[in-house]
């Protein structure tokens, strides 16, 4: 077998198991936000951009080890490229899509080259750097980024020539759950790969890792390729979905909230970082409206609690729940 | 020509010097205790917060102001030591650091919110400090002459107490080898807690003394931290003569960049970045890590 | 199953509670900054607002009208739409009001058209954002309206070599060309045109650039906050202000509740800007006054109040003109064109632009009963916005 068993709780194993879980549950909590929030699918729809850009994070922080504050701009330049494409002229939004992840695999591999040589402080600054390096390009290059104003004017076609992007956000909403779902199915296969198994090893102990001749260096921008693809897709999501490209797409803020999002959830774990994107997010939606100034610090707190006393994020309490039913049901 | 270098020099010194005070303690917490302190601004911050306070709503005198705000900072940090700090020490996981650190910093910034409002917090110079000063080709700000001095007197003092004392003695066992400092009966959690507060203070007396460059408002502590980082990343950790170095290039990077080519300066301030990283590996001056 | 339906009950209670029992209810859904570093400025939406309401009661032409507030937060345009989205279609507002940033009012624009729901723009400062829509109505200013009589008074105050140093972004660039254009239009040179990195905080590269250029007079944007404090005392730090050479900005550079902290040292300083807490007029008082009686501190009030105050009376007259139906063209026919007397002074709408023109004060930061204020020394008479007359 060329991929590692999915871990299936009644110890069922169907072909393709976890990638047609992926694709269901994704599909089911669509689903109940079509139908529990119907007047908030833009709510839900930007949610589910943000996800995506969490869920690449994940490849290169929860499963390579590598620690970044500059992911963003793999997001916010897939953006300003589909916007620009676009505008240019191709307006179906599944090449627009296309376009994204393309442009995030470049973004990507350019990040890996840069981040993936060093280890600690100096891959944090590098990253660093790299992100507030496309910021500043961002806000310069007003031709293609509208610089602060933000690129608008993004018009996509209907989706299949039929289903507009109105008002009520149905189109962007179900556009955005189908590329989610079909991500998602994507790296639960990928996740459970012999690559992915290597990067993991890499995570754990590098040097160990390297004595047993995995290369590193490659390795970790290929997996900043995968990571770029995935952001691209959110990136290229959001330009067709808001119509409007802005500096926030590339911005610090935005990398270090969906770090916060990815801890949440559990890195290293794709259920951890789609649980702590959406987790994180609706919370944000509701408390916000009530508490501003506080909020900053209510995350802080999070942070600071979950690095004390629950590592693995929220997946971490998923798993010991579930540990403990299977040895009530052995 | 000549004159605009000099001048350029001048403010590229006092910048640097600014950075140089309120860096150098994350230096010697990464040298030290390996901990990448994100939240080494935030107490900065804070430091400006106490001496604003002072010097407006208690009327007290500038150099008390920076006294009280040193002390506040160092007395305010001690709980974080204890409780969260301590349990990061030498832990190579740049990840937990990054994000109990990052955490931090976000609580206090949104406490300072709530407590001081969002507005900048003004500190007053003294009538000695404030205004330009004539020498001879220029004008330069008193208070940049002032940041020089003090940051001039803070390596002096500090070299001093690293090489000369037996404090410093011990310091430099701790970070060659802790297991073997402790075994020789070097209290180290005694001194990380000293040297955390000695790192806390100099970010507070920084954070006074540079407020004209850097202004304290509740954001400082995440806007100012890249340039810290990048710092400590450059001048190699618990290096004084490195955080120096580096505090002079990033100062005279950022100085020239903007008298000449302004319209570029964030692009080429981090495409330096960049390139110092990749160039020096280990920082300017700093080592393999233990 | 019985986590399912409580939460599909959840669900529709939440919407039933959603629509509320005024059903006869005017609603606008006001878009500020409420919290984070701009927070001040979304307040005072809600400053200005109210303060309108309370003279002119919450009923029009007799229906109730409620203000329905989010927050904007940070420039982010995707955030913004789903608010607007959220606001038209679950609460269901009649108007749409407020938009701090330029990408928020423009991530806006395309949805009024479907939803016929017309936008006031209470501040959003680039000129071509009333073009997005025929159902945007702006009552705040736009750059080159302010920086154009700037350009006027400096060549009035006898400058010869004007450097203009602008924060790197839209309304600086913006400010710069408006500026550049109408400077060099009277015969004025521009020496220096800088563009200075938003994160710049140490500013005394720039003014030795200044220095070098030998100009007699600096013109400057930056967004308020560290930046023009730092700007502003650098200038005055670095000897140019004792030099003689005078400084003028647009009044986004000193704002009211800012003055203190420039201090003494800030009087002098020159602007040009469409409201000034000190502007002295009947009309001005009572506003004031009004804000004050609401428990608002007069000292943290800013241009973002007046330009929601206006708003407020655009809405209200929108509001009668359509009887309370949904009527966008009707409503903003009914506006376009309409004149009266603002707390700044006398204003009108634009027909063709939809913007508002307004007087523009040249100002001097002054120190008035041991107060500085920014005291209006001279007005220039209906100025519209620039940016769209020139394009």
């Amino acid at each position: 077998m060329s991929l590692a068993p999915a871990r299936f709780p009644m110890g069922l194993s169907i072909p393709l198991g976890a990638e047609l879980a992926a694709l269901a549950a994704v599909g089911l909590l669509g689903v109940v936000g079509y139908v529990v929030f119907p007047d908030d699918l833009a709510f839900l729809t930007r949610l589910i951009s943000i996800t995506l850009l969490v869920l690449s994070l994940d490849l290169v922080t929860g499963y390579c080890g590598v620690a970044t504050l500059g992911q963003a701009a793999l997001f916010g330049v897939a953006a300003y490229a589909a916007g620009n494409a676009c505008i240019a002229g191709l307006t179906n939004p599944f090449l627009l899509l296309i376009v994204g992840m393309l442009a995030g695999v470049v973004t990507g591999i350019l990040s890996g080259l840069l981040i993936g040589r060093f280890r600690g402080l100096q891959q944090l600054v590098l990253s660093i750097a790299f992100g507030e390096l496309v910021a500043a390009l961002a806000n310069k290059l007003t031709p293609w980024t509208g610089g602060s104003d933000g690129l608008s004017g993004i018009t996509p076609a209907p989706v299949f020539g039929v289903f507009d992007f109105d008002l009520y956000g149905r189109t962007p909403y179900w556009l955005s759950v189908g590329t989610l779902a079909i991500v998602m199915a994507a790296l639960a296969a990928f996740v459970r790969s012999p690559f992915s198994l290597t990067c993991e090893a890499i995570r754990d102990d590098d040097l160990r890792a390297r004595m047993i001749g995995l290369a590193v260096y490659p390795r970790l921008i290929a997996m900043y390729a995968v990571s770029g693809a995935v952001a691209g897709a959110g990136g290229a999501l959001t330009a067709i979905t808001t119509g409007v490209v802005g500096l926030d797409s590339v911005s610090f803020e935005r990398s270090a909230e969906v770090l916060v999002m990815l801890v949440l959830g559990g890195a290293g774990r794709l259920w951890g970082a789609l649980m702590g994107a959406i987790l994180f997010q609706v919370f944000e939606h509701y408390v916000t409206t009530s508490n501003p100034y506080s909020w900053l610090a209510l995350v802080g707190l999070m942070l600071i609690a979950i690095v004390v006393f629950a590592p693995g994020g929220l997946m971490r309490g998923v798993d010991l729940a579930r540990r403990r039913w299977m040895r009530r049901r052995a | 020509m000549a004159l605009t270098l000099l001048s350029l020099i001048i403010d590229a010194v006092s910048y640097g010097m600014a950075l140089f005070i309120i860096s150098i303690g994350l230096s010697i917490m990464m040298g030290l205790m390996r901990v990448v302190n994100l939240a080494h601004g935030a107490f900065a911050m804070i430091g400006g917060y106490f001496a604003s306070y002072a010097l407006v709503s208690l009327g007290a005198p500038y150099l008390v102001a920076a006294l009280i705000a040193v002390i506040g900072t160092i007395i305010v940090s001690i709980p974080f030591e204890l409780l969260l700090y301590r349990r990061i020490y030498r832990k190579s996981d740049s990840l937990t650091q990054l994000l109990l650190t990052i955490g931090i910093t976000f609580f206090i910034i949104g406490v300072m919110n709530f407590v001081f409002g969002p507005t900048v917090k003004p500190i007053p110079l003294p009538p000695w400090l404030s205004g330009p000063v004539d020498i001879g080709f220029r004008m330069v700000p008193a208070h940049r002459i002032f940041v020089v001095i003090c940051g001039a007197l803070t390596a002096l003092a500090l070299w001093v107490l690293f090489d000369r004392t037996d404090f410093g003695v011990r310091l430099r066992a701790a970070v060659d080898d802790s297991d073997m400092a402790e075994s020789l009966g070097i209290r180290t959690d005694v001194l990380y807690l000293l040297t955390f507060a000695l790192a806390v203070g100099l970010a507070a007396f920084g954070g006074v003394v540079g407020a004209e460059l850097l202004p304290i408002e509740p954001y400082y502590a995440l806007r100012y931290m890249v340039i810290f980082l990048v710092v400590v990343s450059v001048g190699g950790a618990g290096s004084i003569a490195g955080a120096l170095a580096a505090s002079f290039l990033l100062g005279l990077a950022d100085t020239t960049g903007k008298y000449f080519m302004p319209e570029y300066g964030d692009f080429f301030f981090y495409a330096a970045v960049i390139a110092i990283v990749f160039l020096f590996p280990n920082g300017l001056l700093g080592r393999e890590p233990a | 199953m019985n986590g399912l339906s409580r939460l599909l009950l959840a669900g529709i209670a939440f919407s039933i509670m959603g629509g509320a029992a005024f059903a006869d209810a005017i609603k606008v859904g006001v878009i500020g900054p409420m919290s984070g570093p701009f927070a001040l400025y979304g307040q005072n939406f809600k400053m200005g607002i109210d303060a309108w309401v309370a003279e002119h009661g919450s009923k029009v032409a007799g229906h109730d009208v409620e203000f329905i507030y989010r927050d904007e937060g940070t420039p982010n345009p995707a955030h913004s739409k789903a608010l607007a989205q959220e606001l038209l279609v679950k609460d269901k507002v009649d108007y749409l009001a407020g938009a701090y940033f330029t990408p928020d009012a423009m991530a806006i624009a395309p949805l009024l058209a479907e939803a016929k729901t017309p936008l006031v723009v209470m501040n959003a400062a680039t000129s071509s954002i009333t073009t997005k829509s025929p159902y945007i109505v702006r009552t705040s200013f736009t750059m080159w309206q302010n920086a154009v009589p700037a350009a006027k008074a400096a060549k009035a105050a006898g400058a010869k070599k004007v450097a203009i140093a602008v924060s790197d972004y839209g309304p600086g660039i913006d400010a710069l060309d408006g500026f550049k254009k109408t400077f060099e239009g009277e015969g004025g040179s521009v020496v220096e045109s800088i563009r200075m990195p938003l994160s710049t905080t140490d500013f005394g590269p720039i003014m030795q650039r200044i220095k070098d250029s030998g100009a007699d007079m600096i013109f400057t944007f930056l967004p308020s906050g560290p930046p023009t404090l730092g700007f502003v005392k650098a200038y005055i730090d670095n000897g140019l202000k004792a030099q003689g050479v005078k400084l003028i900005s647009t009044g986004d550079v000193v704002p009211d509740p800012d003055l203190a902290a420039i201090g003494d040292a800030g009087v002098g300083i020159l602007s040009t800007y469409h409201y000034s807490v000190a502007h002295d007029s009947p009309e001005n008082k009572a506003f004031l006054a009004q804000i004050a009686k609401d428990g608002a501190k007069v000292g943290e009030v800013t241009m973002t109040a007046v330009a929601a105050y206006d708003g407020a009376r655009l809405i209200y007259k929108m509001i009668e003109a359509t009887d309370g139906k949904r009527d966008p063209d009707k409503a903003l026919a009914a506006v376009k064109g309409m004149q009266w007397t603002s707390p700044r002074g006398p204003v009108s709408i634009d027909p063709e632009t939809r913007h508002i023109t307004q007087n523009v004060y040249l100002r001097k930061v002054e120190n008035v009963d041991g107060k500085l204020v920014n005291k209006e020394i001279e007005t220039y008479k209906d100025q519209p916005d620039w940016g769209l007359e020139k394009h």
